[in-house]
């Protein structure tokens, strides 16, 4: 049994200790925060930046990035907000109206990243700066208000439960399914792992990446329905600086910059970690000033524990091979990449 | 290198002469947001109005001010750059009206001590130089229209005297750090109410950058390690209506007090509804005509330095219906 303890990879329960770490810390600091009104709060407060925190997921997952999804949110929600102004508050033609911004958005990155083949920091720094301005050209930098009943998506509970979180919790199980179920998901890993032995083997590459965009299309857009309708404003200045919080939350959570490595429950704790973090900072009175350090602080730790950890397990399988590895035979064409992958790369089912 | 490089190359160098010569020929600087104003071909005059950051939504309701209101005067063509909250952008954009020797040039200053070096360029190169919302202070030679930071923090402060009951709790939400008028509206605050009222306590404070979605967030955490809050005091309207928001539908926080400034239409709206309490316009229409008026006075000698403040209206319940028709008439509001 120690054995089989040993040979278990506990890096990818790690940031399930920390966030009981952070609970415990945040609990004796301030006793509001185990609050059923607090943690509601920072479930709700989440919400938009984890969804948005899954697409970015899949797609450094995959080898990729995303730097305009907060422009694209805010562009998208905006959208979404004169829609359902302007068709006597349609919903559905709002929501709808939001997601296929996001998507189109997103389908404009993945054609330059998948058929051209530039890289997706650049196209999406692209798409950042085009989708800012064509929101403040929209509304001429000017606020949309009067949103009537556009508000109960972001404002509403089922319950107890506010609509937001369950959103949260609809998508989160959606992303999973998707990632650990689905060809499209073991796609995502292995093209993110090494793009051309996936390639090799048969995964219709540039597809699966358009795939991840477009489904970075439907968050983003969604995300940012959610977020007017929590604000009861259509921003065009809103999300500056989202994109680097939805980056942040899975890298925190134990996606690599690498490719290939992360998991949805990893992205989803890292997403509470920040926000729980943001919130006991605000419950005990620390500063936004304070606070942006220690943000920061958590960026580079997270990345450097990346990087490290990386390192430690490639140092160990190439000097030691598992039990596993020596009794398991290999075969299938998802065997034989994941024996090229540095680190985990399965979903925790 | 075989013949057909040696062709490519002359020919994108050619290319590239050509098209060098053609942006250097006049006209508009390319990086000119926006056009307005003087008949085509009848322009005396050319300013170039470098607003703070297009994403900042006064300052654009500034910038769209200060454009319809060009178009009055046919002997001037406004040019409108975006600054994007960046004091190295705006900079730039600062050099680059002076290189392209723009009559006058009208700076909505990010950050008045990295920009003030600038200004100077810009007065020293004999060009007619107007600081804007903010006045950016003790530069010879340059203009300035603004409303007083301080002036609009005060007339709110002076009311919340009266309204705010004795040995209140509030929060303050302050704009991005370093902030000319956050600063100001501040220290307005601090000398006339918290100095005055040593009873009432702030449980919170903390900068929301101007941002509604940042206030929200910050007030939905203090209600929760705060019971008590008796009002609101934002430097904005925007981080009020945010606060606002947080507390909407909470019978424990029923009675809020929330007080800003700006006079955004959001503002009116929340004040016409009594969940907002006061707020102070600073009316960017106003601002416009004076500047206007102001660089077409400088350019036709008829002023040499002018240095005006806008006034600051109070907006409560007793008048908001003005202000809900003003919005309204201007198609802000419905």
């Amino acid at each position: 049994m120690l054995a089989k303890l040993r040979s278990t990879d506990t890096s990818r329960y790690t940031i399930f200790l920390i966030l009981g770490v952070v609970f415990t810390i945040a609990s004796v600091l301030s006793e509001n925060f185990l609050s059923a009104d607090n943690l509601t709060n920072v479930l709700r407060q989440v919400a938009v930046i984890t969804i948005m925190a899954y697409g970015v997921m899949m797609l450094i997952i995959g080898g990729m990035i995303d730097l305009s999804s907060g422009a694209v949110m805010a562009l998208a929600g905006v959208v979404s907000v004169i829609v359902y102004k302007d068709t006597g508050g349609s919903l559905v033609l709002a929501i709808l109206a939001g997601i296929v911004v996001g998507v189109v958005a997103n389908l404009v990155n993945a054609f330059f990243v998948a058929t051209l083949n530039t890289p997706s920091f650049i196209v999406t720094l692209g798409m950042m700066l085009i989708a800012r301005g064509a929101v403040l050209e929209i509304t001429q930098g000017q606020t949309v208000l009067q949103l009537g009943d556009f508000v109960k998506l972001g404002q509403s509970s089922w319950g107890w439960l506010p609509l937001p979180t369950l959103f949260l919790a609809i998508i989160t199980v959606i992303v999973w399914y998707l990632m650990t179920q689905t060809r499209y998901g073991r796609s995502v890993y292995a093209i993110g792992g090494n793009q051309e032995a996936a390639r090799a083997a048969g995964i219709a590459v540039n597809r699966i990446k358009y795939k991840a965009f477009a489904l970075n299309g439907v968050l983003v857009g969604f995300a940012g329905v959610l977020f007017m309708s929590r604000v009861n404003a259509g921003l065009p200045n809103a999300g500056v600086g989202y994109e680097l919080q939805a980056i942040t939350a899975p890298i925190v959570g134990g996606t690599s910059f690498s490719g290939g490595v992360g998991t949805t429950a990893g992205t989803l704790v890292g997403a509470i970690i920040i926000g729980v973090l943001g919130n006991i900072m605000n419950l005990t009175g620390v500063g936004s000033y304070i606070q942006q350090i220690v943000m920061g602080i958590i960026i580079v730790v997270a990345v450097a524990y990346d990087v490290f950890s990386k390192r430690g397990k490639r140092s160990k399988q190439i000097l030691k091979p598992t039990e596993k590895e020596l009794t398991d035979p290999i075969d299938g064409e998802e065997d034989s990449l994941s024996q090229r992958h540095d680190g985990p790369h399965k979903e925790v089912p | 290198m075989n013949f057909r490089n040696k062709l490519a190359g002359a020919s994108l160098a050619v290319v590239a002469a050509l098209t060098f010569s053609a942006c250097s020929s006049g006209g508009t600087d390319p990086a000119a947001t926006d056009t307005a104003g003087g008949a085509s071909g009848d322009a005396t005059y050319r300013v170039a109005y470098i607003a703070r950051a297009q994403v900042d939504s006064f300052a654009a309701w500034l910038a769209n001010e200060i454009t319809a209101e060009a178009e009055n005067y046919p002997d001037i063509t406004l040019d409108v750059f975006d600054g994007q909250a960046d004091d190295e952008i705006q900079n730039t954009m600062i050099e680059n009206a002076i290189a392209n020797k723009y009559d006058a040039i009208i700076v909505q200053a990010n950050n008045g001590v990295a920009q003030t070096p600038y200004i100077e360029q810009s007065v020293a190169a004999n060009i007619v130089t107007i600081t804007t919302n903010p006045r950016v202070p003790d530069i010879a030679g340059a203009s300035s229209v603004d409303a007083s930071p301080y002036d609009q923090g005060a007339v709110v402060a002076q009311l919340a005297l009266e309204q705010v009951p004795q040995d209140a709790k509030v929060v303050v939400l302050n704009g991005p750090g370093g902030n000319f008028h956050s600063t100001e509206r501040r220290n307005a605050w601090q000398a006339e109410f918290f100095d005055k009222r040593p009873d009432v306590e702030i449980v919170a404070e903390d900068v929301a950058n101007w941002n509604k979605d940042e206030a929200l967030a910050k007030m939905e955490d203090w209600t929760l390690a705060y019971p008590q809050i008796d009002a609101i005091i934002s430097m904005n309207d925007n981080m009020a209506a945010g606060a606002l928001e947080a507390v909407k539908g909470d019978d424990k926080f029923a009675g809020i007090l929330a007080y800003a400034v700006d006079g955004t239409p959001e503002a009116v709206l929340l004040i016409k509804e009594g969940l907002m309490t006061a707020t102070t316009l600073q009316n960017a229409a106003e601002l416009a005509q004076l500047n206007l008026k102001t660089v077409h006075d400088l350019l036709t000698g008829i002023e040499t330095e002018v240095n005006v403040d806008i006034g600051n209206p109070l907006i409560t319940s007793d008048n908001v219906d003005e202000y809900v028709k003003l919005y309204t008439d201007s198609g802000q509001i419905n």
